[in-house]
């Protein structure tokens, strides 16, 4: 129809924008076929000359190119964004994906926004291949555990370095009462624009002594050229814990230990024991766990603006999180303040500056192991009162940790400012200097007062306040040179040194004698009974060089080394060098894969190199003394032994993979398959007690990580109305000691042996209970099979499961209907087992008056009765030693998170100046899918033990609304 | 601009040829080994340590002493709660794994290797009377050490020299108690020798015939106990406190004390008013409550030794613990009567005193009835001591002596020895474990 008037230019206009309908700023549009072309404007606007007919290409770095035929003088583009064109950042620089031939995970902020929990490192769980994250417990600042393609080492540090916007940073736990804090807890996840993992040595080789657990860079928003805007978000979430346990009611209990004090031979004593702990106990039937474990609020604020010209942009945020936790008494509010300016301030010579400032403020209770910690309740008998005359009640068999909350308090604070200052300089076309200086202090305060009321008080109250601050700095410098040689080679060269130091400062004081519970600081303690204060340094000098190499966009070749030393080691070991080198092939350039309709994109790759654990104390390799004091008189005393030759563990790792796009890209994926061996292992060896030592720290043995990394991403259906997307990985992990020389090294409950997992379980295996009398039976495993004992000393310990698992799962599908849009991702962890360390307590077969599991109601009563509970005796200690009888498997699957959102209509919102308005429904942990009775198969305790749990919290499952705006 | 880049380049290369200063950080709160062992301060630094190391829960902090009067008891006391490694020695049922078991281990262990290095290296002391008195007190450590260590595990390994370089092999097999034995009265003798008349809250040389005597009394040197103890009660100018509960909480040394460790609110630690005191006296609510068997081993309703109990949620609890930072009364004047005493008996001698006029003086200090020549047999001399010392860490060592029953068990039972700890088991391979555990 428009046909007829060929040729005749005209004006066309347009906007481009990306698919969230933020104008792009310096995109460029070209007529094809012509070298006629514009870039657009601030507010992503262009204007060109051309005729209907003609095809108008707008491409833009990070997005696929679109085209369109002009029909009309007004063109618009919605660009979507590249995958392969997607920018990885690999530290110290960054690259495509496609001519990456490291293998770095990447998480965008769409794959985490919305999620309903304060600590962002949650979010990533179930999203990437081969990375494990899983918050300790439920309490709301809890620690987490950050595994990257499995532990590769057994006493020193197993979590990846965390390196924000070109920061490594601090990441000590400083918590004083034993149960750990997360020191990311303050990180606002709203302000995270990409989260890369890098997972393989190549691309970790650059962090060199401390890449060997993986980095994880997290890079934050920056504004972009074109309409300046403001983001806010507003939520409200509700928590409850995502599973609960049955105890026993107050006539089960009465029953159970009527029986117990019976086979024990003190008929009657139940009742002498329950009127000791209770005023009512013919009538009272608490059930303790809904005291402790509570309905949860968490409420979420935030506003960003960003934008920029030619020269600046800038992106500043404000984030406001007040949690009420699931754990009775666990509160936190935190607010974080961010600022990335960037300005070229001369024509070669741009300027940024990053700034976050942050605080989180948190009432916490007790670790696990600790009688006042709220979750301990459900030892507490269902026959005692919780409140007596509106006052928790005080005769209890172990402490109303009412009274700890009611009298008492722990409130932590973590202060936080993490700075960089950087600049580049363009000393030529091709060649750069970087140069930056980062600063992160991170100061932990800690405040706890004990009324005179709470619980073991016995000194008019006492209260302790600690204060640790660490401050990092970091100086870094790189030249980088960038070289197209013809069409065909393209060079990049990073050269660069870094000086890291760090310092620690510490202060703790407890005061006893309170007037009154009036007062409640230290200042009003008429005695002061411990102080102490101190300092602790480490540093490291590091140079390092990357080279990458493209050949016709085909070949890719990619050499790295860093060179690291530390204050950590001793002086003939103070420095190592970590080489590495990956190489990739894009088949799909290759003339024998063009013109086929299958492989859109295919590439292989490889890489080899080493990185290095430095994660052990500031001073390992030292023999040290270190004051006590006798009567207040000073002495000295042995801290550890010496070994000067002590240096970091190397990790080696080759790993493969095959990258595929099929079908113009509907179907793309990953497999790859890597083998991750450290050496030299730094490992706290047990050595005989009887010298005076119980370990010695030495270089020794050997770890093998091998796993099988799966992932798929389809585009299922993607009309204008109707988009779905289905991502998939898998991945699996063997983890195995493969050299140990002096043998097994056996702890507590876990083991280390050769062609076993690290920390494998140890135990005695429960062979059930003889039904002549009810007595537990362990299998002896002394040769005759099958031969059972009743002792347990009698029977020898096997390799009873592994504290994590060997084969994790993610599922995640996005999609959208006109203004609807739904996300879901299922995580799923198999081979992991976990030993309940208080079972000899809460399934005891009534061994004592701690409230039992309802399963011990099947205990043996007869003879002739067969059942897996022995015979119910007080004091009998029937079966409760350590055994297979408190391990069990923690195989799950999770609904981690759903979100599903509506954007209201442009017509709704122009109207008040809203260009974008969307409310959301948003869930975490909505349902679990496992045979795990326990509370949580991702709970742990924080009080120590590998895969164990004491009395730990179930996770919070919490499900919120919330109101995107951006105006 | 070109200059510039230069000059930008040179500054960045500059301060990296620099910067390696930066990898030499020193401990502070610590010094190297090497250090600690090259001077004279250093040396006496280390022996205060071993006193404080010697002070921890693990041993005299408490958990000895409670371990061997749980292990002892029949039916005196009652231990309630679920702290399982305590229990383990009241039930007569130790595990391998029991912790308070390989605490005690480790921790002697640890006062042992100290006082080796002092010894050792005392040549660093350059005042001769100083170092003579410190490597007095260094033995008397050690030999204490040992003591209880033989008492519980039987064999045990007997290292006299400092470890202070870690990268040799540390197996080493159990020497036979008897020669264990002889070192410790070689190392006691030696102290008694070689120490003062008095030395502060440090062990003196009373401190360290003290023990000889209750070693010779273990032992069934009845004559060479006796003559210690009497020496002690002639010669150290101890005496009993005035009054029973003055021999206990007490905040410093009382005139009864002949060697106490030490407990202040900012250094020491009392466990036993963990497991023996109400929440209200610091501990954990009474975990040991006093039934009325123990109250039966006492005739005479006057005797404040059977009064000298609080009560607590319908609980008895003794009050000899029950002050938060008491010192631990480790040898007093009260068991040297009693040893004396005994040994006079078992000789029929009378050196220092008739027995029987001694055990009514201690009587009488606690408003007791005298006791007339018939009562007195062996049997008297066990519950007296019970009466006296109870949950002073006596107990199952005097069931061992007077071939009693503790429980069911039998005065040789193996249930009533320590098992040699797991950790122990696993990391020393010349290490061989004790009949009954697993063997």
């Amino acid at each position: 129809m428009f046909g007829a008037v060929a040729f005749a230019q005209q004006t066309i206009t347009g906007t481009v924008t990306d698919d969230s309908g933020v104008p792009l700023s310096g995109a460029t549009v070209l007529i094809q076929g012509t070298s006629t072309a514009v870039t657009t404007d601030f507010d992503g606007k262009f204007s060109i000359n051309a005729s209907i007919g003609d095809s108008l290409e707008a491409s833009y770095v990070g997005f696929s190119s679109q085209s369109a035929t002009v029909d009309s003088s007004i063109v618009n583009f919605l660009m979507s964004t590249d995958q392969l064109a997607e920018v990885i950042v690999t530290g110290y620089g960054s690259q495509s994906k496609r001519t990456l031939t490291d293998n770095i995970a990447s998480v965008t902020s769409d794959d985490i926004k919305g999620i309903p929990t304060p600590n962002a490192i949650n979010t990533l769980a179930g999203k990437v291949t081969g990375v494990r994250v899983s918050q300790t417990n439920g309490k709301i600042e809890s620690g987490y555990s950050f595994r990257v393609r499995g532990q590769s080492s057994i006493s020193a540090g197993t979590q990846p370095l965390i390196v924000l916007d070109g920061i490594p940073l601090i990441t000590n736990n400083e918590s004083s009462n034993g149960s750990p804090t997360n020191p990311l807890i303050s990180l606002n996840a709203g302000d995270i624009e990409s989260i890369d993992i890098l997972k393989d040595a190549s691309a970790a080789s650059i962090y060199g002594s401390r890449g060997a657990n993986g980095v994880v860079i997290i890079t934050t928003k920056s504004g972009k050229k074109g309409k300046n805007k403001i983001d806010v978000n507003l939520s409200n979430g509700w928590s409850t814990k995502t599973n609960g346990r049955d105890w026993m009611n107050a006539n089960e209990y009465i029953e159970l230990f009527r029986e117990a004090s019976i086979n024990a031979g003190y008929p009657g004593y139940e009742e002498v024991y329950m009127e000791s702990i209770s005023p009512s106990w013919e009538t009272t039937d608490t059930n303790w766990e809904d005291i402790a474990l509570v309905d949860g609020h968490t409420r979420d604020f935030s506003v960003a603006s960003s934008g920029g010209n030619d020269k600046s942009t800038y992106y500043m945020s404000v984030a406001h999180n007040d949690t009420k936790g699931i754990v009775f008494g666990n509160e936190m509010k935190k607010i974080s303040v961010r600022s990335n300016l960037e300005t070229k301030t001369k024509d070669f010579l741009t300027l940024g500056l990053n700034v976050n400032l942050s605080r989180a403020d948190i009432d916490r209770v007790a670790n696990d192991n600790a009688f006042v910690t709220p979750l301990q309740a459900i030892a507490l008998s269902p026959v005692s009162p919780v409140y007596v005359d509106g006052e928790p009640y005080a005769d209890t068999q172990y402490p109303n940790f009412l009274l700890q909350d009611k009298y008492g308090s722990y409130n932590t604070i973590i202060r936080r400012i993490t700075g960089r200052l950087y600049g580049t300089a363009e000393i030529t076309s091709d060649l750069s200097f970087n140069s930056s200086f980062s600063y992160d202090l991170y100061a932990q305060s800690e405040d706890s007062f004990n009324g005179s009321l709470t619980p073991f008080q016995s000194t008019n109250g006492d209260a302790f306040a600690s204060n640790y601050t660490t401050e990092n700095f970091i100086y870094s410098n790189y030249l980088q040179y960038d070289k197209e040689i013809g069409n065909d080679h393209r060079i990049s060269v990073v050269v660069g040194t870094e000086l890291n130091k760090s310092k620690r400062r510490s202060a703790t004081v407890i005061g006893e004698q309170f007037p009154t519970d009036d007062f409640q600081t230290i200042s009003s303690a008429a005695e002061i009974v411990s102080g102490t204060g101190g300092f602790t340094r480490y540093s490291f000098v590091s140079y390092f060089a990357r080279t990458t190499y493209s050949f016709a966009d085909k070949y890719l070749l990619k050499l790295g080394l860093r060179r690291d030393g530390s204050s950590r080691f001793g002086n003939d070991v103070k420095f190592g060098t970590f080489p590495s080198v990956s190489a990739g092939w894009i088949l799909s350039e290759e003339d024998f894969l063009s013109n086929q309709p299958v492989f859109s994109f295919l590439k292989l790759r490889a890489s080899w190199g080493e990185a290095g654990n430095a994660e052990i104390g500031n001073f390992a390799s030292l023999g040290l003394f270190g004051v006590v004091s006798y009567n207040q008189s000073p002495g000295l005393a042995f801290i550890q032994a010496d070994n000067a030759k002590l240096t970091w563990e190397t990790t080696t790792q080759t790993d493969a993979s095959i990258q595929f796009g099929l079908f113009d890209d509907k179907i793309s994926g990953e497999i790859g398959y890597f083998v991750k061996e450290t050496n030299d292992l730094l490992f706290a060896e047990p050595i005989p007690a009887s010298s005076g030592a119980s370990s010695l720290t030495k270089n020794i043995g050997s770890v093998e990580n091998t796993g099988v990394e799966f992932q798929l991403s389809t585009t299922n259906i993607n009309s204008n109305n109707f988009k779905w997307t289905t991502d998939v990985n898998v991945s699996t992990l063997e983890n195995k000691i493969t050299d140990l020389p002096d043998g097994d090294v056996i702890g507590n409950l876990n083991i280390l042996r050769e062609g076993e997992p690290i920390n494998a379980f140890y135990l005695v295996e429960y062979a059930g209970v003889d039904p002549d009398n009810g007595d537990a039976l362990f299998y002896t495993n002394k040769g005759t099979e099958g031969e059972t004992s009743n002792d347990w000393n009698d029977a020898e310990r096997v390799i009873a499961g592994n504290p994590f698992p060997d084969l994790m799962a993610g599922l995640t599908n996005s999609l959208s209907y006109k203004q609807f849009d739904l996300s879901f991702s299922f995580q799923g962890e198999w081979g992991a087992s976990v030993f309940n360390s208080a079972g000899k307590f809460q399934e005891a077969n009534g061994d004592w008056f701690d409230n039992q599991d309802r399963s011990q109601l099947r205990r043996w009563q007869k003879p002739g009765d067969i059942t897996d509970v022995p015979r119910a005796e007080l004091i009998a200690g029937n079966g409760t030693e350590d055994s297979t009888r408190y391990l069990k498997s923690t195989d799950y699957i999770r609904l981690k998170n759903l979100t599903l959102g509506y954007n209201l209509p442009n017509t709704i919102t122009d109207n008040v100046g809203i260009s974008n308005a969307r409310v959301y429904l948003s869930g975490f942990n909505l349902l679990t899918f496992t045979d795990y009775d326990g509370y949580d198969p991702e709970s742990r305790s924080d009080a120590g033990g590998v895969g164990q749990v004491f009395y730990s919290a179930p996770a919070a499952k919490t499900i919120a609304i919330g109101v995107n705006l951006s105006f | 601009m070109k200059n510039f880049n230069y000059v930008v380049l040179s500054i960045s290369l500059l301060f990296f040829l620099s910067c390696e200063d930066e990898l030499n950080i020193d401990p502070a709160q610590s010094i190297t080994t090497e250090t600690a062992l090259s001077s004279e301060g250093t040396i006496l630094g280390i022996l205060i340590g071993a006193y404080d190391e010697a002070g921890q829960s693990a041993s005299y902090g408490g958990r000895n002493h409670l371990a061997s009067d749980l292990l002892g008891n029949t039916n005196q006391v009652t231990w309630s709660g679920t702290f399982v490694d305590p229990r383990e020695f009241y039930l007569k049922d130790i595990r391998v794994t029991n912790a308070f078991v390989a605490g005690l281990w480790s921790n002697s262990y640890e006062v042992i290797n100290q006082v080796n290095l002092v010894i050792d290296n005392a040549e660093l002391i350059s005042v001769e009377n100083t170092k003579s008195i410190a490597i007095g007190e260094a033995k008397f450590l050690r030999a204490l050490s040992y003591y209880d260590l033989v008492r519980h595990f039987g064999d045990v390994p007997l290292r006299l020299t400092g470890i202070s370089n870690y990268g040799i092999d540390l197996d080493m097999a159990r020497t036979a108690s008897a020669t264990v034995y002889n070192q410790i009265a070689t190392d006691l003798t030696d102290a008694y020798n070689t120490l003062p008349e008095s030395n502060g809250v440090y062990a003196d040389k009373y401190a360290a015939l003290a023990l000889r005597a209750r070693v010779h009394l273990q032992l069934g040197n009845y004559e060479e106990a006796r003559d210690d103890a009497d020496k002690v009660l002639t010669e150290s100018g101890h005496s009993l406190a005035p009054t029973f509960a003055g021999a206990f909480n007490n905040f410093s040394d009382g005139v009864e004390d002949i060697f106490a460790f030490q407990v202040t609110s900012q250094t020491g630690s009392n466990s036993l008013i963990t497991f023996y005191a109400s929440e209200a006296n610091g501990g954990r609510g009474g975990d040991v409550s006093l039934n009325d068997e123990f109250f039966d081993l006492f005739s005479d309703a006057n005797d404040e030794r059977s009064t000298f109990y609080y009560e607590d949620d319908d609980n008895k609890l003794t009050s000899k613990y029950t002050y938060l930072y008491g010192n631990i009364p480790t040898l007093r004047i009260g068991e040297m009567h009693l040893i004396r005493a005994e040994a006079n008996f078992r000789l029929n001698t009378e050196i220092g005193l008739a027995p029987l006029a001694e055990v009514n003086a201690l009587r009488g200090r606690s408003g007791a009835a005298a006791v007339t020549a018939t009562d007195l047999d062996l049997d008297f001399f066990f519950n007296e001591r019970q009466r006296e010392l109870s949950f002073e860490g006596h107990l199952i060592h005097d069931v061992k002596r007077f071939g009693k029953t503790a429980g069911s068990e039998a005065p040789n039972s193996t249930k009533l020895v320590f098992p040699i700890p797991q950790a122990e088991m696993d990391a020393n391979s010349l290490m061989v474990q004790n009949p009954g555990y697993g063997i």
